[in-house]
C-alpha cells in the first residue's frame, strides 16, 4: 500500500510490517496503524502513523538509554498483546527532542510494547515511579570525572 | 460530572463491564477497587494526563525533516564526548 507522509513523501508500505496499536498512543487514540522506520546508522527511529501521514514519533530502544531497564508488563497486557514468548516482545521508548537549548529525553515510564510476531502493540504506563517520563540523554549540568552512564542517571528528570 | 454518595463496600457501575467499589477510607485517602475487562486502561488521572501531554510534545518536537534526525544523533554524540574530555 502507498501512503503520503510529511517527512518521507509518498512511501510504499510492506503490509506485513504494519503494527496494530491496540488502544493507540495516549492522546492519539484514533491512530491505530503504524510502521517502524529503522536506520542502521542511528539509534533514533521513526514510528510512522499510517492513518495520518503527518504524525510520526521518534523512538529508541530504551535499553540504549538505560541498560538495566526492567519494565513490568502486567498479565492483562500480556493477554491483550497475545504474547506467547518473551522473545516476541520489542520495546520502544518515545523520544522528545527540544531545541534552544538542545535536549533529548526518553519516556521510560510509558514505553511502547510490541508483539513483534503478531504485530500488535500498546503504550503501557508503568507503575514504577523510578522510571521518569523525561529521562534526559543530554547533560543538563556538567559533572567532572563521572562515568558516562552514571552521569546520565544523575540527569534523570524526576517526574512530578 | 455525576456525583454519587456511597457507603463503605458499595459500588458504582460504568457501562456493562466496569465496576468501581469503595473499599476503605483513611483520612483524606480513599481506596477504590476497579473491575474492568483487560482492554480498558485504568490509570491515576494525573499520570494519564502527564503521559498524554508528553506524547503530544514529542510529536510536535518530531515535526522536523528526516535528515535532521541524523543531526540529533551527531549532536548528542558531540555533547557526550565533550563532557568526557573535561578534566
Amino acid at each position: 500500500m502507498n501512503i503520503v507522509t510529511t517527512r518521507f513523501g509518498e512511501i510504499d508500505i510492506d503490509e506485513s510490517k504494519i503494527i496494530d496499536m491496540r488502544g493507540g498512543v495516549l492522546g492519539f487514540e484514533h491512530l491505530k496503524k503504524y510502521v517502524l522506520h529503522m536506520d542502521d546508522n542511528n539509534p533514533f527511529w521513526w514510528f510512522q502513523s499510517l492513518d495520518d501521514g503527518t504524525i510520526a514519533f521518534v523512538v529508541i530502544n530504551p535499553y540504549s538509554a538505560k541498560a538495566d531497564y526492567e519494565p513490568m508488563i502486567s498479565d492483562n497486557d500480556v493477554k491483550l498483546l497475545e504474547i506467547e514468548e518473551s522473545g516476541d516482545v520489542v520495546l520502544l521508548a518515545i523520544v522528545t527532542i527540544r531545541q534552544n537549548p538542545f535536549s533529548v529525553s526518553v519516556n521510560l515510564r510509558a514505553p511502547l510494547v510490541i508483539n513483534a510476531k503478531k504485530k500488535i502493540a500498546k503504550q503501557i504506563i508503568l507503575e514504577d515511579v523510578t522510571y521518569p517520563v523525561q529521562y534526559y540523554l543530554t547533560a543538563m549540568r556538567t559533572v567532572n570525572g563521572v562515568e558516562d552512564s552514571e552521569r546520565r542517571d544523575n540527569c534523570e528528570a524526576t517526574a512530578p | 460530572m455525576l456525583i454519587l454518595t456511597r457507603k463503605l463496600g458499595e459500588s458504582i457501575t460504568v457501562g456493562d463491564d466496569i465496576k468501581i467499589t469503595f473499599l476503605e477510607a483513611k483520612g483524606k485517602q480513599v481506596k477504590l477497587g476497579i473491575e474492568a475487562p483487560p482492554h480498558i486502561a485504568i490509570h491515576r488521572e494525573e499520570i494519564y494526563r502527564l503521559i498524554r501531554e508528553q506524547n503530544i510534545q514529542a510529536v510536535k518536537a518530531a515535526s522536523m525533516e528526516k535528515v535532521a534526525l541524523a543531526g540529533v544523533w551527531d549532536g548528542l554524540k558531540n555533547l557526550l564526548s565533550k563532557d568526557r574530555k573535561r578534566p
